[in-house]
């Protein structure tokens, strides 16, 4: 397979191996650019390089990640969100308030209540976009007031310092040590959920219809898919995983905040971005994500590492955001060449 | 032959866009293994029709018959189930996805998989790959690939299923000749088999080529039926176009003193074209023609500073002008009517107003930047008159105007810059024959008046109405000329074609 | 003959006044001011007492400024195809400017009026270069306003936090205070400066070349560029007047709090973009409205003065938000339905099938590449 592949590509020399390094996405400009940085810390303070570091990058980056995973669904397919953050609290804090007021108690129900709920709130974007037709990010817009509205006027505004019991003892769950940082044991979930949305979109139909939805509504549409069904699958599940997101989010912080993660939105689009998902649609993957997630995690615990004072945190990471939709957007200039019309002269 | 079982018979199929008619009871049957030829001139709803039959667009009246089962309507699915495949003639690729995901799309689709192998992805596109004998990189994205690369690409996506009728809707317009052959022998394979194609093309030389038989559209209905033989040349293009091709040749009066308008030396642009020269004096039309993707627009758009160019001199008006962008264009006093309306030339939202000023916003601006609204109605009064330009308002949306209009606005606002040379670039596609009339006569005047004019079109007889010289361009480089009584039809056709 | 001629100059006079054309939208003006009027009647009517007071009048005044400034910078942007996510983060910069400088002026023992107008001018310099950031990113790297202008407002939010080390400012010179906190002629200074604004940007839209430019460029930008209509000239332009609209949103806000802070009003960007949307602007371009900002303004403050007068909460006042923007869309939608259905029974045969109301990718890039497929369809288009 491998072998016909390169014979393929040296017979035709369309893409040169440099080309298949770099990846679809450019996630091997990322995964270097990730390099370079471990690289620099090496030089500058190769004490921080220890396995306690790569604890706190995973932990810091683990709600990020699995906000990012609806949205990637969602930016692939051409659209833009801002409603998963607000999805995602509204199913966390939702769940959490029904399990004290009704006194009952769990680990692993709770991750998939919170997950319904997001369903089912993701469902409002699904009939704005797929039946209105209406613009992914003015429709997301309108449900992130809507349901952090309803959620603070009806569901509750207070804050539940503690978690039932059983649910908090999730997040005091240890999995692993790395060094003296230990890794919760939602980075299990969180990595099932990738792995699960890698799947969907690698190896599945609908998965596909999601990539040429972004592709080519029109063609999609010629081909045979059914864009408005392919588009509600998108909000559905893209509201699922922001509702598992947000039960990661309250399993982590070991309190239910209605006030929590809206405001973070636009840190996560940057992140999925990044990570290789183009703007306009068509592009993107799991992989990317989560090292665009790790880039920027990477580098928020790295100037805590370097003891850069915290006022030049949200300063520099604008600026690695301003230079990783720079690098995307510049790589993606290509493909507006005109087609060969000269023919040499033969001689 | 007629013994074979009708694979498609569509019988009274009507369909209308707003107010307007686009088929108007169009009965249209192939067999299988049968090559009809679909012919018919822009806007005659060919592309309506296949829309129609492969369940993008819906009609208003009529019955389908695909196979021995009639419908009234069809989704897409379900016209790809009964062994519809399409290749559209703007191919629907998906630009993101690699060659073999692309031609493995259509199957997948109508196989209602669920699950992707990427193995059995491959081996599907390169079993249909080999089958053609094409030589296509499976895994490179389609977004790189040259167009006529993109073509075979779909052609193979359409071929991945199990086709029964076939519809090819302008497939040879990017294609080399070798790759005409192909497609050709592609044909005659699928043919054997027992596939119904319908090809679509409105060259004359193809479908006589080509097909076992000819249905012609003009405006919405068939004019003309029958086998291939009880055509020939004449008599097809009389079809297509529904009067006697020859447009009465009038040519502008050659200026007395005519000074050279437009000169270009060694134009060379890579990839593109090279050792492109001619002239133009004032007051002269000059015809530029050549097959699709012969470099013709190309060298227009370097012209007109939209294409970067490699080498070369242009002079405009006897003097040298270096040409890097569209204002240095402006300023040398060339206009250009870009050939595609829609995206290029009209701003369908905004105003007729707005749209006759667009490329003169400079010159209606009062200093300080204020826009003079005098001077610009006073200017879209002056095209609407001179240009008998049928309005409501000037403020109504250019999208209200019939494609003949919104033409004559794109070439108002040309006009409106008072150009030394104008550039105009298929300037009567999907126009109707009064407003391609008008349109023609607008430029003899001008001409007449010492304008310059550059007009690329393959539309023979246009060419011949109004050409003082026609100049031929090939796979980028300019192959022959033609002057005086020597253009006529038959010999502009003859050099467009070898 | 000279009847003709004088025909066509008295019909001149009948459309000059509207030559951009955009008359057709002037119903949606309309229809925000409808909804002005229902709105207050109806909160009137509920609360009486407090509502319909000049009181109560003179306070939706004072807030409506600052947040309409933001909607009105968001929906320039949106007018060519574009959208400026900055726009808080400038006007916090440049308030934090404006408060600096009049805290150093101040000490130094410079005269307050002097300190007062360099302070301003400052603020505005400050918004106008953040613009020339943004079209930088946008016109020259090529990355798409919403990403660009989204990694420059995180840039610009690090930057005031580094600058002030997250702490407020306080300090601003009497002046200043007097204008953000007084009225005149009892309207509020800051309305007024407002409407002079929201008059001067409809002018520039409106009026100028530059305005025809921007309109074209969101309308269609390959056939701008194919008009010659120099599309980066007009970019910078446009983020520079955004940017510059949102430091007077920021010396609103400061001139009205009397003192900065980094993080200051960031939950005003997506009131901000609902207002430009509510306002009647195509986020994908070619659409002006900019009295619709003020009105829009407007009648949003007044629901949610209403909403607090009637002990409704801030989050009632969220969701009846997001229903208005969202429900504003719908209606567009089953609109054109109904009209097409209607058609369809008018006209026996079936209508057309209903127009997306907005079915595009809001950035410029795709006209990019849309550009280079109109190479390859101009190809097939003729032949």
């Amino acid at each position: 397979m491998t072998a016909d592949v390169h014979a393929e590509r040296a017979a035709t020399s369309r893409r040169p191996g440099l080309a298949a390094l770099r990846g679809r996405n450019n996630e091997g400009v990322l995964a270097g650019v990730i390099l370079l940085l471990l690289l620099v810390m090496l030089v500058v303070e190769p004490s921080a390089l220890t396995w306690g570091f790569a604890g706190d990058i995973i932990r810091s980056g683990l709600v990020t990640l699995a906000l990012a995973l609806g949205l990637l669904l969602i930016i692939i397919s051409g659209g833009m969100d801002v409603s998963f953050t607000a999805i995602a609290v509204f199913s966390g804090y939702a769940t959490v308030r029904l399990m004290t007021d009704l006194g009952i108690d769990g680990r692993v129900w709770p991750f998939l209540l919170a997950a319904a709920i997001g369903c089912a709130l993701g469902s409002l974007n699904a009939v704005l976009v797929a039946r209105y037709r209406m613009e992914t990010l003015i429709a997301s817009l309108g449900t992130q007031v809507i349901i952090r509205g309803f959620l603070l006027a009806f569901v509750g505004s207070t804050y539940l310092a503690t978690l039932p019991p059983q649910l908090d003892s999730v997040g005091t769950t240890t999995i692993f040590r790395l060094g003296s940082s230990p890794v919760n044991i939602v980075v299990v979930p969180v990595a099932l959920a990738c792995v699960a949305l890698a799947l969907i979109l690698r190896r599945t139909m609908f998965g596909r219809g999601v990539y040429a939805v972004g592709g080519d509504k029109e063609s999609a549409r010629r081909v045979g898919f059914h864009v408005a069904r392919v588009q509600t699958g998108i909000y559905l599940l893209a509201g699922l995983f922001a509702g598992f997101a947000g039960m990661v989010h309250v399993v982590l912080s070991r309190h239910a905040s209605p006030f929590d993660l809206v405001g973070m939105e636009l840190n996560v689009i940057a992140a999925v971005v990044i990570g290789g998902a183009l703007d306009r649609g068509g592009r993107g993957s799991v992989h990317g994500t989560v090292l665009g997630v790790l880039l920027v995690s990477l580098v928020q615990n790295s100037l805590v590492r370097l003891g850069i004072s915290s006022y030049w945190h949200v300063l520099v990471i604008g600026l690695v955001i301003l230079v990783g939709v720079a690098i995307q957007a510049r790589s993606n200039a290509r493909g507006a060449k005109r087609p060969r019309i000269l023919e040499e002269v033969t001689p | 032959m007629s013994e074979r079982p009708f694979a498609l018979r569509a019988s009274g199929v009507t369909k209308s866009y707003g107010g307007v008619r686009a088929l108007a009871g169009v009965d249209v049957h192939v067999r299988a293994g049968e090559v009809l030829c679909l012919a018919g001139a822009n806007g005659s709803g060919k592309s309506t029709l296949i829309k129609i039959i492969s369940g993008v667009e819906n009609p208003d009246h009529g019955t389908i018959e695909l196979g021995g089962t009639s419908a009234q309507r069809l989704t897409v699915k379900e016209a790809v189930d009964r062994g519809v495949q399409v290749i559209f003639q703007d191919m629907s690729l998906f630009p993101n996805l690699t060659v073999a995901e692309n031609i493995a799309m259509s199957a997948r689709v109508s196989s209602n998989a669920r699950w992707i192998s990427e193995r059995k992805e491959r081996a599907l596109a390169r079993s249909v790959v080999e089958r053609l004998g094409l030589r296509l990189d499976l895994d490179a994205e389609v977004q790189d690939l040259p167009v006529a690369d993109r073509q075979l690409v779909a052609i193979c996506r359409a071929l991945a299923l199990d086709v029964k009728v076939l519809f090819m809707d302008e497939p040879t317009t990017a294609l080399t000749w070798h790759e005409v052959e192909t497609l050709f022998r592609v044909v005659a394979q699928l043919k054997e088999q027992g596939v119904a194609i319908v090809f679509v093309s409105h060259k004359t030389d193809e479908v006589l080529d080509i097909s076992d038989r000819i249905t012609v559209l003009r405006n919405g209905e068939v004019v003309a039926d029958g086998p291939t033989a009880e055509f020939d040349h004449a008599s097809l293009v009389e079809a297509l176009l529904g009067y006697s091709a020859t447009e009465d040749r009038v040519l502008s009066q050659a200026l007395a003193a005519a000074a050279p308008a437009l000169e270009v030396e060694g134009l060379a642009a890579t990839d593109l074209f090279a050792d492109v020269s001619f002239s133009l004096v004032q007051g002269e039309v000059v015809g530029l023609t050549g097959l699709l993707g012969s470099g013709r627009s190309e060298v227009a758009e370097a012209i007109f500073g939209k294409v970067p160019t490699t080498g070369g001199r242009v002079r405009v008006a006897g003097r040298e002008v270096s040409i890097e962008g569209i204002d240095d264009a402006l300023r040398a006093g060339v206009a250009y009517v870009p050939s595609d309306r829609l995206t290029q030339g009209v701003f369908l939202d905004q105003s007729i107003a707005t749209n006759l000023v667009s490329a003169t916003i400079g010159t209606v601006t009062r200093r300080g930047g204020v826009l003079d609204e005098s001077a610009m109605a006073a200017q879209v009064d002056d095209a609407v008159r001179d240009l008998a330009i049928k309005i409501g308002e000037p403020t109504d949306p250019a999208r209200s105007l019939s494609g003949g209009n919104q033409q004559k606005v794109v070439l108002g606002k040309w006009l409106a810059t008072d150009p030394g040379v104008l550039i105009l670039n298929g300037p009567t596609v999907g126009v109707d024959a009064g407003s391609k009339a008008a349109i023609m006569e607008i430029l003899r005047r001008k001409a007449s008046a010492g304008m310059a004019i550059l007009l690329i079109s393959d539309d023979v007889p246009e060419l011949v109405s109004i050409c003082h010289r026609v100049l031929f361009i090939r796979r980028g480089r300019m192959s022959g000329e033609l002057a005086g009584d020597e253009i006529t039809e038959s010999n502009v056709r003859e050099r467009l074609v070898t | 003959m000279s009847k003709s001629s004088s025909t066509t100059i008295s019909r001149n006079r009948a459309w000059s006044g509207r030559v951009l054309g955009q008359a057709r939208h002037n119903g949606h003006a309309l229809g925000l001011l409808v909804l002005a009027v229902m709105v207050a009647v109806m909160f009137s009517a509920l609360s009486p007492s407090i509502y319909a007071t000049p009181l109560n009048v003179q306070s939706i005044a004072f807030a409506v400024p600052e947040i309409g400034l933001m909607a009105l910078a968001i929906s320039i942007a949106m007018t060519t195809a574009g959208i400026d996510l900055s726009t808080v983060a400038v006007a916090n910069l440049a308030a934090l400017t404006a408060a600096f400088v009049s805290l150093q002026g101040q000490e130094a023992g410079m005269s307050t009026l002097v300190v007062s107008v360099v302070a301003v001018a400052a603020a505005l310099a400050v918004g106008m270069l953040c613009g020339v950031l943004n079209a930088a990113v946008i016109a020259v790297i090529g990355v798409a306003p919403i990403l660009a202008t989204l990694a420059t407002q995180m840039l610009l939010a690090g930057l005031a936090v580094l600058l002030t080390e997250g702490r407020p400012i306080y300090g601003l010179t009497p002046e200043l205070t007097a204008v953000g906190t007084g009225t005149f002629a009892a309207v509020p200074t800051v309305f007024w400066i407002f409407l002079l604004v929201i008059a001067t940007a409809a002018f520039i839209m409106r009026r100028t070349g530059y305005g025809l430019r921007a309109t074209m460029i969101g309308a269609n930008a390959v056939a701008s560029d194919y008009s010659g209509i120099n599309r980066s000239g007009v970019i910078f332009r446009t983020y520079m007047l955004t940017g510059t609209i949102s430091a007077v949103a920021g010396l609103v806000m400061v001139m009205r709090t009397v003192s900065a802070a980094p993080g200051y009003g960031s939950s005003y960007l997506l009131l901000a973009v609902t207002i430009a949307v509510l306002a009647g602007v195509n986020p994908f371009g070619g659409r002006v409205a900019v009295w619709g900002v003020a009105l829009a303004a407007v009648v949003l403050q007044m629901i949610s003065s209403g909403l607090n007068i009637l002990g409704y909460s801030a989050y009632i006042y969220q969701i009846v938000q997001g229903l208005i923007l969202v429900g504003v869309m719908i209606l567009r939608v089953e609109g054109i339905r109904a009209v097409a259905l209607v058609h369809r029974a008018r006209s026996g045969g079936a209508a057309d099938p209903v127009p997306p109301v907005i079915d595009r990718p809001y950035e410029e890039g795709h006209d990019a590449q849309s550009s280079s497929g109109a190479a390859y369809s101009s190809h097939t288009h003729q032949g």
